[in-house]
């Protein structure tokens, strides 16, 4: 910062810093005597304190604006009336826009809903595995498995199980295997003893309940 | 700070309270009490009177949304006035610094209302503002014509004291080289301005 070639005297350095609070009076006493002193003899700074004194003058005159308070806090009001009336608008439109999100996740999940028990519905009660807690399909008593040969005649196998008194209650499964019952109560040793012996039988076993 | 400026400040700091619990008839005394002050502020940063009133309400209207969170760092005068610097320096940006047109100003009122010395140092002042920057003219205005120190000038104008200082010595510096020949003072001074 450099001063004024004309001030460089240090009291007039002092002269220039202080004027301004002097002016405003917030300047200490012996700060306002010390430049009373100083622009006694002086005649630059107080060339400069006359202007200074000029300059606050001025800037005291009554502003030369015509602004009408009055009309200015009536136009502020209405533009925050404004404002509260947008932002009543903003908060409805959210709620409404929350409302209908909500009725729509709603209906999506009902659906969704429905549309599973449709499709549990049509697949039948039964499921596709079964539990170890499960009880067991009921084996009759006395059944047999039996592995016909692949050549053997339908009437051929029609005459031994008329011949044994047996009757199919199950197969073939995936092997070709046949489960058997007896239709009397003939014992089922025998009639194994039998089936084994019989020309066309490649297996025959006594189904083993689990226990 | 002296007792004349607490009761003001006091009153100022229970009427932005009231303001933050939405309470429009605070805001109207506030806004009536600092009008005036921030409208011949303003006059120095702008001579149009649509940028003033734009630049008060918006000031105002960051002071309603805002006054819950004042928390008294400074006098509620000058919180107000820093906000009106800091929207009048957006409204410059927005609108550019340039007068309007002598035509628009409001001849007939400053005519009716000065006298002839007035209307003459006023024309001075105008003359002499011109030539300094916007931020020279704050300066300027906040010491001489409101009567802040350097510190409140530094709050409001959101800068070390250093920086008010150099502005104001720089301020002083370009008036003390054209007010003299504005007012035709004797030569002698300007011969001895650098």
């Amino acid at each position: 910062m450099t001063f004024p070639k004309n001030s460089s005297g240090r009291d007039c350095v002092r002269a220039w810093d202080t004027m301004p609070w002097v002016l405003q009076n917030s300047a200490t006493q012996e700060q306002g005597e010390w430049l009373k002193d100083h622009l006694a003899h002086c005649e630059s700074c107080s060339a400069e304190f006359a202007q200074q004194n000029r300059l606050q003058r001025a800037l005291s005159l009554p502003v030369d604006m015509p602004l009408d308070a009055n009309a200015g806090l009536k136009r502020f009001l209405g533009r925050l009336d404004t404002a509260d009336a947008q932002d009543e608008s903003f908060r409805m439109r959210s709620g409404s826009w929350l409302s209908r999100a909500l009725v729509a996740v709603v209906l999506i999940q009902a659906l969704g809903i429905g549309t599973l028990g449709l499709k549990l519905w049509s697949t039948g009660n039964s499921p596709a595995y079964r539990t170890l807690s499960q009880v067991p399909v009921p084996v009759a008593p006395g059944a047999i498995r039996i592995v016909p040969d692949a050549d053997m005649t339908l009437a051929n196998w029609n005459a031994l199980l008329h011949s044994l008194r047996l009757q199919v209650v199950g197969g073939p499964n995936d092997v070709g295997a046949y489960t058997v019952a007896p239709m009397g109560s003939a014992s089922t040793t025998h009639t194994l003893q039998q089936l084994r012996a019989t020309q066309g039988i490649r297996m025959a076993e006594p189904v083993a309940v689990t226990p | 700070m002296n007792d004349d400026d607490i009761n003001p400040d006091v009153t100022d700091r229970m009427l932005l309270q009231r303001m933050s619990t939405g309470d429009r008839t605070a805001l109207s005394v506030l806004y009536r009490g600092y009008h005036g002050r921030l409208c011949r502020f303003l006059s120095r940063l702008t001579r149009r009177p649509d940028i003033i009133e734009e630049v008060i309400n918006d000031c105002f209207w960051i002071a309603w949304q805002k006054a819950g969170t004042f928390h008294g760092d400074s006098r509620v005068s000058t919180w107000l006035m820093g906000i009106a610097y800091r929207c009048g320096l957006k409204a410059l940006r927005q609108h550019g610094d340039e007068p309007v047109e002598d035509d628009n100003l409001p001849e007939q009122r400053t005519a009716a209302h000065d006298l002839d010395e007035d209307r003459e140092l006023r024309d001075w002042l105008s003359k002499g503002l011109d030539h300094l920057s916007v931020d020279q003219r704050a300066v300027i205005e906040l010491v001489y014509g409101v009567g802040h120190t350097l510190d409140d000038v530094a709050v409001i104008m959101q800068c070390p004291v250093g920086t008010v200082k150099a502005r104001l010595f720089h301020a002083r510096v370009k008036l003390r080289n054209v007010l003299p020949a504005l007012a035709g003072d004797s030569p002698k001074l300007k011969e001895n301005v650098p």
